[in-house]
């Protein structure tokens, strides 16, 4: 891959002795083992410590938000789940909401219920992914392996529940598609109970490493102002000490009646805002997850799971931007109808999208080995930045 | 070696009329192709199976068990297949260099074993610079690293190679100054002699003769990691930033002849260690039978030197991440070297001023506070396990043992 | 640093590391979690059986029940779904000449199932679709042409299509009943 079109600006510098350096330009090209996705960054290096590192994004762009507009509003669920295959539910979630929010559907309590679980099951999904594939690219395997052992019990779970493993289509404009089968709940219990001992095993085996927060310890601050500055949302907002969640701030579907807390960066290895701020809390938030859950399990009530909607679909002329608080933070969707069978614009806004924008502020004077470590902290997934 | 050369060309068991440095050469030649294929490149080979396997179960999974029985021929099956590939080396790589630098790394390793003392008879070349030799061999893999790198004729590839320069050339020196202490107390440099000054049991190793040579067993294991690329160092090769570091444009066998060089060169460490600080192949007895006592020095040798050589550093490589390069000369320059320098100074301290029932009793000592702590990381195993909430029925203590049925 | 700070340092990473290693050895004991598919199960166990009732494998068409409303096709966001039906007075009713499935397309995504009114099109717990060439993922379901499937008010009676018939039913009934809109 050239670098036409990409006015990189080398640096010729001439020192005392008369040596003339020039700086590397090193491309972490869009096939890398830890780049996660199809991601590229052109790095600007002297050495090992690099002046500034580039991304270039657009390798995984598929034109989700233009197929919408082809495929109708019932057609696009499968679609948003390819939006961010890593936590898919929320993008079902916010597609829903925001086709019932320009229609006026009320969606009855027991389908909320099942999508609040939904989503925080995703979240733990997604969690145990970005936490997994950090220590995996600082350098620890097992951690990543015993991350995906878990996400298997989940994947069962979902499998059950919807049919599907990765792509869960779980979501329905008006409710959900499935009740909860007979047991499962039982099942998640039991997968709860087994699962947050885990955590803090997880946490004794590599969190508080030496190595490990050694690695991570004021590495890449982003202090609060930036992160406001550069639209950062999600666990990169909170590890920088802003408590911000959507989910509190903002809130929607049964959230009002959750009891759950929201974890902030508090510098406890370096500085607020460095990238072991950003990874602890999203091991918080999985033990937050798991509280919302076992309280979800009390409150479900009975009753239908879905108001059911016309398969010819054709909402009234608006628009409508729904919030919600995705694993990646808060995730956008404003979707405009002109009163026909398909949507007439659909745009959606992700929380990666705005990290990535930070990198090059961020890599400036860090080391080639730290970059790898903002990209894991920040949680980019590509499909998510490029759509 | 050489003595029993010379021995048959004496009786005639051999032409005479072939100068003698023929013989010599052949002999030579076919001694070490014997070590190399038969014990070396097997080391290598079946370390990584073990290694494959005991990675699988630290992961809740099985390793290979396809190939052979509980997947024990993968190795062969992967060594044949890298041979079969089609050898690739890029155009613009510096192609001498390139083809060259495998080879290099393979002498600096494999040169190690001809002075590595297996049993109080078998051992290539009873060299009286016996350790010096083989700290200096294993630095010729340095040379190796650079070519790679530099030859590869990628960004990526010669930040690895300079990365491992510098780490190796660092870690020499706390590795070497960890050796001194040993020296001191032996007072010669040959292998031999290191491990005859040592006795039979535990309680007569060097590891327990002084807190210092204690202190010394860590740091020259720490720095022999490092100078192996093994995690927490290995930054050369680290898989997640540079793909395979100096190593990344290699592919089929001259590929597999750099990472051999890494798992066999985890055999070595565990030699040297075991001859520097467990006592060598020194066992309680001797028998009569001098086929019986070789053949348990060689099994002392061997298990003492493949446990703490190559099983250990495998678990801490699964167990650990990897350490940034600042971090790593940080570690070396301001923690191992001092503390090397300490113990060093302390030995030689210790030999010349403690009495001998001091001596005796901080052995024993030393002795008791090893098995109470290897007793209480016992026990937080157990703890691990039940935090887990494990019951017997989740364990499994076969190591070759497998699977669940679905549903 | 002062050289508390030192030992300390030395001191936290001795014991970080150590616990950490007690975490991996506690694991060399534990029993894998392998399932060794495919050929290590035991012989009476087939994976497909095994999963769930819901689990969205590939597409399979009993036209025995089908209707030929066209449902799944207009349903299908990727047009993988082509049916030829046309009504044939002689025949008494809808003939379908074709319906294919092109398998390469689908994304499982269970949306022409929902509107099938009798089940006729369902996911099947098959997931081993692998073959040589692309033509060869086009699944076309009626070999001959078949009369399309008419649902009896009273119940279905023919022992040979009530089981089919109850089963696909039962698919159906998965999905969520709504409540009023």
């Amino acid at each position: 891959m050239s670098l036409a079109g990409f006015e990189v600006e080398v640096q010729r510098s001439a020192a005392d002795g008369g040596v003339v350096t020039e700086d590397m330009t090193l491309s972490m090209g869009p096939q890398h083992p830890s780049t996660h996705g199809v991601l590229r960054f052109v790095v600007r290096a002297d050495g090992e410590v690099m002046k500034e590192a580039i991304p270039d994004i657009g390798y995984l762009h598929r034109s989700i938000e233009k197929i919408a507009e082809k495929v109708g509003w019932h057609g696009f669920l499968p679609y948003t789940d390819r939006v961010d295959y890593v936590a898919a539910m929320f993008c079902n979630h916010g597609w829903t909401m925001a086709c019932e929010v320009i229609a006026g559907i009320e969606v009855p309590k027991r389908a909320e219920y099942c999508r609040v679980i939904a989503d925080e099951l995703c979240r733990l999904h997604s969690h145990l992914l970005s936490v997994g594939s950090m220590a995996m690219d600082i350098g620890a395997f097992t951690p990543f392996m015993h991350a995906i052992r878990e996400r298997e019990y989940l994947n069962d779970l979902f499998e059950e529940l919807c049919g599907s493993r990765l792509t869960f289509h779980y979501m329905r404009i008006g409710g959900v598609g499935w009740d909860l089968p007979p047991g499962w709940i039982e099942k998640m219990a039991h997968f709860l109970d087994r699962f947050e001992p885990l955590i803090d095993e997880y946490d004794r085996l590599i969190s508080y490493n030496k190595i490990f927060t050694e690695r991570l310890g004021g590495v890449a601050v982003i202090t609060a102002e930036q992160a406001i500055d550069y639209n950062l949302v999600g666990p990169n907002l909170r590890g920088s000490g802003v408590d911000y969640d959507v989910r509190k701030d903002v809130p929607y579907s049964i959230y009002p009646e959750l009891e759950f807390e929201v974890p902030v960066g508090t510098g406890e290895m370096g500085a607020v805002g460095d990238c072991f701020d950003r990874y602890i809390v999203r091991m918080r938030e999985m033990r937050e997850s798991c509280k919302i859950l076992r309280q979800c399990i009390r409150q479900i009530p009975e009753g239908p799971v879905i108001t059911k909607v016309p398969r010819n679909f054709k909402p009234p002329v608006g628009d409508a931007y729904v919030r919600l608080e995705s694993a990646r933070g808060d995730m956008g969707w404003y979707v405009v109808s002109d009163g026909t069978a398909f949507p007439h614009r659909c745009k959606i806004r992700t929380g990666s999208f705005s990290a990535i924008s930070i990198v090059q502020l961020v890599s400036r004077n860090l080391m080639i080995a730290d970059l790898i470590a903002v990209i894991a902290s920040l949680d980019l997934v590509a499909p998510e930045i490029d759509r | 070696m050489g003595d029993w050369v010379q021995s048959l060309i004496d009786g005639g068991m051999v032409p005479a009329a072939i100068p003698a440095w023929v013989h010599y050469l052949t002999a030579a030649l076919v001694f070490g192709g014997v070590i190399v294929f038969g014990f070396v490149l097997p080391i290598a080979g079946i370390t990584t199976w073990v290694e494959r396997r005991i990675v699988g179960r630290i992961q809740s999974r099985i390793g290979p068990n396809r190939v052979g029985p509980a997947g024990f021929l993968q190795w062969l099956a992967d060594g044949l297949k890298s041979m079969l590939k089609e050898d690739i080396v890029p155009t613009a790589a510096d192609g001498p260099l390139f083809r060259f630098a495998p080879y290099v790394v393979m002498t600096g390793f494999v040169g190690t074993f001809a002075a590595l003392p297996f049993t109080s008879a078998l051992i290539v070349a009873d060299l009286n610079v016996g350790i010096l030799y083989v700290t200096s061999v294993t630095a010729l893999v340095v040379v190796g690293i650079l070519m790679a790198g530099w030859a590869s004729n990628n960004k990526w590839s010669l930040l690895g190679g300079i990365r491992s320069a510098a780490q190796i050339v660092s870690y020499e020196i706390p590795a070497g100054l960890s050796i001194f202490p040993i020296v001191l107390l032996t007072g010669s440099l040959s292998m031999q002699d290191i491990i005859r000054s040592q006795g039979a049991g535990p309680f007569s190793w060097y590891l327990f003769a002084n807190p210092f040579t204690f202190v010394a067993f860590f740091v020259f294991f720490v720095s022999a990691l490092a100078e192996g690329n093994r995690t927490p160092f290995d930054l050369p090769e680290a898989e997640s930033e540079l793909v395979a570091g100096f190593a990344t444009e290699y592919s089929g066998m001259r590929s597999v002849l750099f990472f051999m060089a890494e798992w066999g060169n985890l055999y070595v460490i565990g030699a040297i260690v075991t001859t520097l600080f467990l006592g060598g192949w020194q066992i309680p007895f001797a028998f009569e039978n001098r086929i019986v006592q070789h053949v348990l020095e060689f099994a002392t040798f061997f298990l003492k030197s493949y446990g703490v050589g190559v099983l250990v550093p495998i678990w801490l490589r699964w167990t650990l991440p990897r350490i940034r390069v600042d971090q790593m000369m940080t570690m070396c320059w301001k923690y191992l070297v001092p503390i090397a320098f300490v113990n060093l100074l302390g030995t030689a301290a210790w030999m010349l001023w403690v009495a001998p029932w001091v001596q005796m009793l901080v052995r024993v000592t030393l002795l008791g506070a090893t098995f109470a702590g290897i007793l209480m990381f016992l026990r937080r195993v157990v703890y691990h396990l039940e935090y887990a909430k494990l019951g017997r029925r989740h364990l499994s203590f076969n190591p070759l043992g497998t699977a669940r049925s679905p549903g | 640093m002062g050289l508390g700070n030192y030992l300390r340092t030395i001191k936290e990473a001795v014991q970080t590391i150590g616990e950490g290693m007690a975490v991996t050895a506690s694991h060399m004991v534990r029993k894998p979690v392998t399932l060794e598919y495919p050929d290590r199960l035991p012989d009476d166990v087939r994976v497909q059986d095994t999963l769930p009732f819901r689990y969205r494998g590939m597409l399979e068409v009993d036209l025995e029940i089908c209707t030929a409303c066209l449902a799944c096709e207009r349903a299908c966001p990727i047009d993988c779904i082509v049916i030829d039906a046309e009504k044939d007075k002689a025949a008494g009713g809808l003939v379908m000449t074709r319906f294919d499935i092109d398998m390469a397309k689908c994304m499982y995504c269970g949306l022409c199932s929902e509107p099938c009114p009798t089940g006729a099109i369902h996911h099947t717990p098959e997931f081993e679709g692998a073959d040589y060439s692309l033509e060869s993922l086009v699944r076309r379901f009626v070999k001959a042409p078949t009369i399309a499937y008419r649902p009896k008010k009273a119940g279905e009676t023919d022992p040979q299509i009530k089981p089919i018939l109850d089963r696909g039913l039962r698919y159906i009934a998965e999905f969520a009943k709504g409540g009023e809109s």
